[in-house]
């Protein structure tokens, strides 16, 4: 038996350093762009303003006219925006998916516009809408109802696309036409997803509508903004404060909510 | 089914309740649509002269490199940590406060922490950089722990059978097999952090979002739509390649890694979402 020696240590190929030193130097002239300054982790933490930060006003942040409004009129947005999101995602998904899509043109016509709807930043949405109708919450739930629906028949055309053909094909056999066929065939077997994902795309909302109000779209962000305006950071912070807890609660609520449906 | 009409009326009185909190008349909902659609007809075509002329494809950049740099800062960060916080290879005591401070970070989204930021650091991409940086240690590091929870445990007993401490355990028998997975993380949150800075902008911290602004503000639409199109451009151009880099890490790791591979790269992506499916394809 000749001994079997260590085995030889793997070696990263040339073309791997490559794509590495590559990657380096983008990262390095990158970070010259956009001002990278490992100094600032030390810096900002002596940085004065931060003063202004603390204490936080208890007062004015539970005054229920300052704070609670604002974040009931977010929810509010939240919860609208999903339903309508999710409403039409419903149809929208099952024309994306290769299953149960009419026809090749409403497949192909469906996902460029969702890929397109997708490629749009939330806050984009929401300023491009406050400039159309008006700044107000009416603008938020619409930016975030098309935000809701890009996401929704992303998650859920997917569940569509992996349904199980058998009933669809029974339905079909049987001599249905195409939107009843779909209905009977394959609406049942993706329905507890479809409300899993409607949870999960409503809390994304929640987080979504906080900043909302940034760009004058309605909800707590338009708080957040007016006093970071003033250079009320002690209130800023207050109010942040207030939210995340909320949301915290809501998101624990929903993920229990959602591992009992699935 | 008592149940189920329970939670349908639910859902019925709370949007009942949000719509009505609104405000929203009727006379608004029905001029609303006309109103959009006479923005939308203004955009186009859109003004890419006046675009280039103001310099929107650097601005557009400029989102994209404050998105790299703010994905690197939270590779970096996040990646030691994960190895701290992972339930299979770190002690109780530490893992649990690094846990927390994941979940803490991701419950504050990157503009807020612009708000916070900027007063701090100054208005620019610097801001926005790090903004996106400190947000993405809360999500990177949450997948990568994932990632780390979900290895073979062999080559790890392998390296301390032969005596090695734990860093060499790491090193040797947990990262070459979560480093594909823990790759393709970071690609995905590039893709997210690149939409993320692009909107950064519209509050003062670096990139095309203050110019998509200043356009509406003037309502020089034609202009606006020029922006908005580049970046969609852009956004739709990276999701794209970087779907592609990250479909192909993914199988090559399945020849290297071994047979169950597929199935554990799989699984440990599985909860990018929180829904338990992969974000592949």
């Amino acid at each position: 038996m000749t001994e079997s020696g260590r085995p030889s240590r793997p070696r990263l190929r040339a073309r791997t350093w490559l794509i590495v030193a590559a990657l380096a130097t983008y990262t390095v002239l990158a970070g010259q762009t956009v001002g990278f300054d490992l100094g600032t982790f030390w810096t900002v933490w002596s940085n004065p303003l931060w003063e202004k930060f603390w204490p936080i006003p208890w007062d004015w942040v539970l005054d229920r006219h300052n704070v609670i409004d604002p974040l009931v009129e977010t929810f509010q947005i939240a919860i609208v925006s999903t339903l309508v999101g999710c409403a039409v995602a419903l149809p929208v998904a099952f024309a994306m998916s290769p299953l149960t899509s009419p026809n090749r043109v409403t497949l192909v016509v469906s996902r460029s516009m969702m890929g397109v709807v997708r490629a749009v930043p939330d806050l984009f949405w929401a300023k491009l809408l406050v400039t159309a109708v008006g700044i107000g919450a009416f603008a938020g739930s619409w930016a975030l109802s098309v935000f809701s629906l890009g996401v929704m028949v992303k998650l859920f055309s997917e569940t569509v696309d992996g349904a199980d053909p058998r009933p669809l094909e029974a339905a079909r056999a049987s001599g249905g036409r195409h939107l009843p066929v779909v209905r009977a065939g394959v609406l049942p077997t993706v329905l507890p997803e479809y409300v899993a994902y409607a949870l999960y795309v409503f809390e994304l909302n929640i987080r979504a509508s906080v900043v909302l109000g940034l760009v004058g779209a309605g909800g707590i962000g338009r708080v957040v903004e007016a006093q970071r305006q003033y250079f009320r950071f002690d209130r800023v912070l207050g109010v942040l404060v207030i939210v995340f807890v909320v949301v915290f609660v809501i998101e624990q609520v929903s993920v229990a909510i959602r591992k009992r449906l699935i | 089914m008592l149940r189920r009409s329970l939670a349908l009326t639910a859902v019925v009185v709370a949007v009942a309740w949000s719509a009505s909190g609104l405000e929203v008349g009727i006379d608004r909902l029905v001029r609303a649509p006309g109103d959009a659609w006479a923005v939308f007809r203004q955009m186009v075509p859109p003004a890419f002269g006046q675009a280039i002329d103001r310099n929107v494809p650097s601005k557009v950049l400029e989102s994209v490199h404050i998105a790299w740099i703010g994905t690197m800062i939270g590779a970096v960060l996040s990646f030691p940590l994960a190895f701290l916080a992972a339930g299979n290879v770190a002690p109780a005591a530490v893992r649990a406060p690094i846990r927390q401070l994941f979940n803490v970070i991701r419950a504050v989204p990157e503009l807020i922490l612009a708000v916070i930021l900027i007063p701090v650091t100054g208005l620019g991409p610097w801001a926005g950089a790090l903004a996106i940086g400190i947000h993405s240690v809360g999500t990177l590091g949450k997948w990568a722990t994932e990632a780390i929870e979900g290895v073979d445990g062999g080559p790890l007993e392998a390296v301390s059978a032969t005596g090695g401490r734990w860093v060499s355990g790491m090193r040797w028998g947990v990262l070459p097999q979560v480093l594909p997975v823990v790759t393709s993380h970071w690609l995905f949150r590039f893709e997210i952090n690149v939409r993320a800075s692009a909107v950064l902008g519209m509050i003062g911290a670096g990139g095309v979002g203050a110019e998509l602004v200043s356009q509406l503000v003037f309502r020089n639409f034609a202009a606006a739509g020029a922006v908005l199109l580049m970046t969609i451009v852009v956004v739709l151009a990276i999701d794209t390649a970087s779907a592609a880099v990250r479909r192909r890490i993914i199988r090559g790791a399945a020849v290297t890694v071994g047979d169950d591979s597929d199935d554990r790269n799989a699984a440990a992506l599985a909860d990018l979402t929180g829904l338990g499916r992969p974000p592949l394809g």
